[in-house]
């Protein structure tokens, strides 16, 4: 009998909080995979700018990077009720019917890294392809104001975002610097660092007039940079490319990495908040809109996509900061 | 009474006793979360977690009888992929999205018989050449997830006739259609282990398979069938996870494989075989439901979820340990 009252009690306290904490726009976002760095600098990311518009948000981190979590998360997020989710996903297809179950029942749905996602109300980048492969070969062409030869890397001739980054630099580059020319083909060793450093050896062996390296690929700036030092190359040719900022730290300073591109996860979690905000509120996105963390914005209303280049460049001012948040 | 059968009264009574002590447990923790959150007790979470526990819930289930037959099955969740795929392969052959419902059936026929072909095969080895039940799984599961990611290289299949959706997402009276699914299922394996002869051979092949197998039943036999059943579960579960989410791919639901061993022990499971029930098993589902979505309400982390989850069962395990109850057979002797 305690146990029935208790419960009783417990149910009236139930419909006295929901009438009363309805008020403010509430969102979950629903990550890859939590306790990582990547996606806790996306949540702090995302809890300044909740704290900056008055939001509630609420980053989901699964413990493994298994889509069947992600949809567990994201239909305890229906059931509480919010107004917006947020998604970075593991596997678009196996999310698609519970972000339709997610707009039924009128919810705003927004993804990050879901090029292929229909099932939302907009997918946000923050480097499109193009612009990343360019603005590498942009940095590589001031450094190097002569003629001569550049090698390009990716991380395996079968990724397609590496190469559609490779295509990208590659075009820039016939295009603006045509006496730069590029040493045979892309090499397919970039996820391995001691395939690129080899490679880097052998290429600087074979080419004496060869000025720098372009590595698509996590650990391709890393070999080839060490190929650089040991030859002691440093300052004659250039490496550049992405990579984690904490592991090139030390080569940044030492001037062997030159340095490169990425996006900020964190920006990513404010865009998610202050679009989140934006749609919830009933406002739409305009062509030429100025968003805050997104920039002036051309969205493909088709794919529901909105693409936007905010790069950070990764060099010697910007390297600490970015290793000590743990990228 | 004398001694004996006073322990022997309170070993019958131990089932019991052990649902009791979960449904308290549960009971605490509805409470605790319909406090913390309001939204715990509405029509909206219970669906939501009614949709999440099936899938799990029919793992766990292809879990348990390998436990009880004193052996284990780590292959499920790759089972239920390989059976996926089946069923997806078949769908694909009948124009994706468009087949019709004929497909679906033969599909899911193929899915489940790769699924018991899957079970006997382990079934049989772990019977007749006398391996261990966990090196005959493992081998099982790395040998299927090797095999499902060179079919799909690692991609998914999607793309599935919109009537899969009632399956995976649908409700008949406000009930979820994987939870129906789940309880009809949950009773059979219910009346089958411990209503039919089959059933009994897998307690007492669990709790002695040399005294099984003089006492002239089939224990060999008992666990190709047991496997087998198992595996069969796991199509049922992989057919689910198809519906449910619209796609295919090798991996999806790894993370499950530990919460259904978990979940088995959380239900009183002896893990050296011969006892347990389904019932118990099934509150600790809802339990384990319950601390995940619950903490979920209230934006807690993940990983506090699963951290929850691990000290759950240490308390459990020690609950249950003997030496506390000679210490309250201590502190309660005049009771006694």
């Amino acid at each position: 009998m305690k146990k029935f009252t208790g419960l009783v009690s417990a149910l009236a306290l139930t419909v006295g909080f929901a009438s009363t904490a309805m008020a403010e726009t509430s969102m979950g976002i629903v990550v890859k995979i939590g306790g990582i760095p990547w996606f806790n600098a996306m949540e702090d990311g995302i809890k300044r700018r909740a704290d900056e518009l008055g939001v509630t948000a609420e980053m989901i981190g699964p413990v493994s990077a298994d889509p069947a979590l992600q949809v567990q998360a994201i239909e305890d997020l229906i059931a509480k009720g919010v107004d917006v989710i947020g998604v970075v996903p593991n596997d678009e297809a196996a999310l698609e019917p519970v972000l339709k179950k997610a707009r039924d029942a009128g919810i705003v749905v927004i993804s990050h890294e879901g090029p292929g996602l229909e099932n939302v109300d907009w997918n946000f980048e923050l480097a499109s392809a193009d612009g990343f492969g360019e603005a590498h070969a942009e940095l590589l062409s001031q450094k190097v104001p002569d003629g001569g030869k550049y090698a390009v890397y990716v991380g395996s001739l079968t990724v397609p975002l590496h190469n559609a980054w490779a295509d990208a630099a590659i075009a820039w580059m016939a295009a603006n610097r045509p006496d730069l020319e590029i040493v045979g083909d892309r090499y397919g060793v970039a996820e391995n660092v001691d395939d690129s450093r080899s490679t880097a050896l052998d290429l600087i062996a074979a080419n004496p007039d060869l000025k720098g390296f372009l590595a698509f690929g996590s650990q391709g700036p890393i070999g080839a940079g060490r190929a650089v030092e040991e030859r002691r190359k440093t300052g004659e040719i250039h490496v550049m490319g992405p990579f984690s900022p904490g592991q090139g730290r030390q080569m940044i300073h030492s001037g062997v990495l030159t340095g490169g591109y990425m996006w900020n996860p964190a920006q990513a979690g404010e865009v998610f908040v202050t679009l989140g905000n934006m749609l919830a509120n009933g406002e739409t996105v305009e062509d030429g809109a100025d968003i805050p963390g997104l920039g002036v914005v051309h969205p493909d209303a088709a794919g529901h996509d909105i693409i936007t280049n905010n790069l950070l460049e990764i060099n010697k001012d910007t390297v600490d900061e970015l290793a000590e948040k743990g990228l | 009474m004398t001694a004996l059968t006073k322990h022997m009264a309170r070993l019958k009574s131990g089932p019991a006793g052990e649902n009791t002590g979960l449904l308290l447990m549960l009971a605490v923790l509805v409470m605790a979360f319909s406090l913390a959150s309001p939204r715990f007790l509405t029509g909206a979470n219970l669906g939501s977690m009614g949709f999440q526990m099936p899938l799990l819930g029919l793992l766990t289930l292809a879990m348990l009888a390998p436990i009880i037959s004193g052996g284990l099955n780590l292959a499920i969740v790759y089972t239920a992929n390989i059976c996926g795929l089946t069923l997806a392969w078949t769908l694909m052959q009948f124009g994706g999205a468009e087949a019709g419902i004929g497909a679906f059936l033969l599909g899911g026929a193929l899915a489940v018989i790769v699924g018991v072909i899957a079970g006997a095969i382990m079934g049989a080895v772990i019977a007749y050449v006398g391996a261990h039940p966990i090196l005959v799984s493992l081998a099982m599961m790395i040998f299927l997830r090797g095999l499902g990611e060179f079919l799909t290289r690692g991609g998914d299949i999607s793309g599935f006739p919109e009537y899969m959706r009632v399956l995976g997402h649908g409700t008949v009276a406000g009930v979820p259609v994987p939870l129906i699914l789940f309880a009809v299922i949950a009773f059979g394996w219910h009346v089958l282990l411990r209503r039919t002869p089959h059933g009994f051979s897998v307690y007492m092949t669990g709790s002695n398979l040399k005294a099984t197998e003089y006492a002239g039943l089939n224990a060999k036999r008992t666990l190709v069938l047991i496997y087998a059943l198992s595996g069969l579960l796991c199509a049922i579960a992989g057919i689910l996870m198809a519906a449910r989410f619209n796609s295919v791919r090798v991996g999806h639901g790894e993370a499950m494989l530990l919460i259904t061993v978990l979940a088995c022990f959380l239900g009183g499971i002896d893990p050296f075989g011969g006892h347990g029930r389904v019932f118990p098993v099934i509150i600790a589902l809802v339990i384990l439901q319950v601390l995940s979505s619950g903490l979920n309400l209230i934006g807690a982390n993940q990983h506090l979820a699963t951290a929850v989850w691990g000290l759950f069962l240490i308390a459990v395990m020690v609950l249950r340990s003997d030496q506390l109850r000679l210490l309250g057979k201590l502190f309660f002797r005049k009771d006694n």
